[in-house]
């Protein structure tokens, strides 16, 4: 049936609507830029959404775990196989996302006949040097983008458009700074999703992406404690100065209790 | 298996091994002394740095002793080009096995990743093209002890409870830290990480003495011995300002 182009197109139409719903209740991502490296910071249940790719690639990650896990194998793969024949330094975010993951991706999405991946990826990079930090966006379909500074996940563009707009008003120079403003961003971003599934029948992503609420930073905290209720804050660095040439690292959750702002604490209990 | 990055790399055609024949006339190059012993917080491993090939030096700046992760060193005596090979294929391992498995490859899982390239290695090593004998030291997170294991050219592995030591050089300095460790003013293993350094240097100069394929120190070009240490905090190295004094004062003959 999928022979005549209308009808391809019509299928990848539905395929699109079908996705789009898979990831309105998702938990958002949000990699954040600060002086000596890049956090990653999402919230999970059960399984972990950030990892560790390679020496100075890490990946965030939205959607099923199994398709993320079958994703984040091949990119591990992909990465230490041409880190080995090559040099570390050759196993760049641009090549893995453009010449690696994302084409399989889109493939996937392209053929109706099989099962899509029910993924959106987030490739942070951490430069040789400070200022050449990048973020690679990959969607369901394996449209990528290029980012500096900070990127997001969310469940639809307009939302992920109005978490950068919150993190572009922040001044984030220091890794505590750079928590408190992914935890507010997180927040901005997960509770325009929940006000998007309360407009039961309605797919008006501007109206979902609105701010409608306050981005006051104790509204967002309150918002943040209600939802990360028996689920784990996860936070993941790339680190400029960690020794050796490995630069990701997880955050445990005494570090993270003192990076927490102090009304925050009970986050991690 | 999952994790296996050495086996991901066969599926993917490369080939570790391949045995060559060596014509009669032809030197390789080789190495070394190599030692590593117990002291009180760990392990020290040090390497003297000379690659040499029949009677020629090859090169004066060998680092010998490789840091494969934050936990473990190989230090590597042999044909360099096959040990350094294991060592990018142990480096990547340990990598691999942590992204994917979300948990460090245990120790004796390191000690088993060598032992079996040193086994896919035995055809070259017979050949006479690819001999390798290593030390591997690393912290055993499991048993919270820093330890020592050698191995020979087939991949058969030996614990150095209190030391080991390989290449070249070696049968002098073995001799050496028998008698220290027996009737020394104390064991090796009650060594402050200082005493450590001076006897590693000791020792080096020592086997360079008695091995022309060893380097030892060379003063004027202020070229020192690898020395590291491997801790519960990881592995250290001690850099060439800090193995300076500890050789004039402690080492270098004035008289």
């Amino acid at each position: 049936m999928y022979e005549e182009p209308y009808k391809w197109v019509e299928a990848v139409g539905n395929r699109r609507q079908y996705l789009d719903e898979q990831f309105k209740q998702g938990s958002p991502v949000v990699g954040v830029v600060y002086d000596t490296g890049i956090l990653l910071m999402t919230v999970s249940k059960g399984t972990p959404k950030l990892y560790e790719i390679y020496d100075r690639l890490a990946l965030g990650g939205m959607g099923h775990p199994a398709d993320l896990e079958k994703l984040r194998f091949n990119l591990l793969e992909m990465a230490h196989v041409e880190g080995f024949n090559r040099s570390p330094s050759d196993v760049t975010g641009s090549r893995m996302v453009k010449y690696g993951v994302a084409p399989v991706i889109k493939q996937a999405f392209e053929e109706v006949f099989k099962a899509p991946f029910i993924v959106k990826i987030l490739l942070a990079e951490l430069g040789q040097k400070a200022g050449r930090d990048t973020f690679l966006t990959i969607n369901y379909d394996g449209t990528f983008e290029e980012k500096n500074s900070h990127a997001v996940l969310a469940a639809t563009p307009a939302i992920e458009q109005t978490m950068l707009a919150y993190l572009r008003q922040q001044h984030i120079p220091s890794l505590e700074q750079a928590v408190s403003a992914a935890i507010c961003a997180w927040a901005v971003g997960d509770r325009a999703q929940h006000q998007a599934l309360d407009e039961t029948g309605e797919h008006d992503e501007g109206k979902a992406g609105r701010p409608q609420q306050s981005t006051d930073r104790d509204a967002l905290y309150a918002h943040m404690r209600e939802r990360v209720t028996e689920k784990t804050l996860e936070c993941a660095l790339l680190d400029r100065h960690q020794k050796g040439p490995s630069k990701y690292r997880a955050i445990d959750p005494d570090e993270l209790g003192r990076l927490l702002p102090k009304d925050m604490n009970t986050l991690l209990t | 298996m999952q994790g296996d990055f050495y086996q991901l790399l066969k599926e993917q055609g490369y080939a570790f091994g391949v045995p060559g024949q060596a014509d009669a006339g032809q030197e390789l190059t080789t190495a070394t002394t190599i030692l590593a012993f117990k002291y009180r917080e760990g392990v020290v491993v040090a390497g003297d740095r000379r690659a040499t090939a029949g009677n020629m030096v090859m090169y004066d700046r060998t680092d010998k002793v490789l840091e494969i992760d934050r936990h473990s060193v190989m230090a590597i005596a042999g044909v360099p080009a096959t040990a350094y090979e294991m060592a990018r294929i142990l480096e990547h391992s340990f990598k691999y096995y942590r992204r994917t498995q979300l948990q460090e490859l245990s120790f004796e899982g390191k000690l088993r990743a060598l032992s079996k390239l040193l086994k896919d290695n035995v055809a070259a090593a017979l050949a006479g093209t690819g001999a390798v004998a290593p030390i591997f030291a690393g912290y055993d997170a499991e048993q919270e002890t820093a330890k020592i294991y050698f191995y020979d050219i087939l991949g058969a592995e030996f614990e150095g409870v209190e030391y080991a030591v390989s290449g070249s050089g070696s049968p002098t300095i073995r001799g050496i830290l028998y008698y220290l460790n027996t009737w020394g003013e104390q064991p090796l293993s009650a060594m402050s990480e200082e005493q450590a350094a001076i006897h590693a240097l000791r020792l080096l100069t020592s086997a360079a003495e008695f091995d022309s394929a060893t380097g030892g120190v060379n003063r004027d070009a202020g070229l020192y011995p690898v020395v590291k240490f491997i801790t519960a905090d990881g592995v250290r190295t001690m850099s060439d300002l800090q193995l300076r004094p500890l050789f004039e004062s402690k080492v270098a003959r004035t008289t």
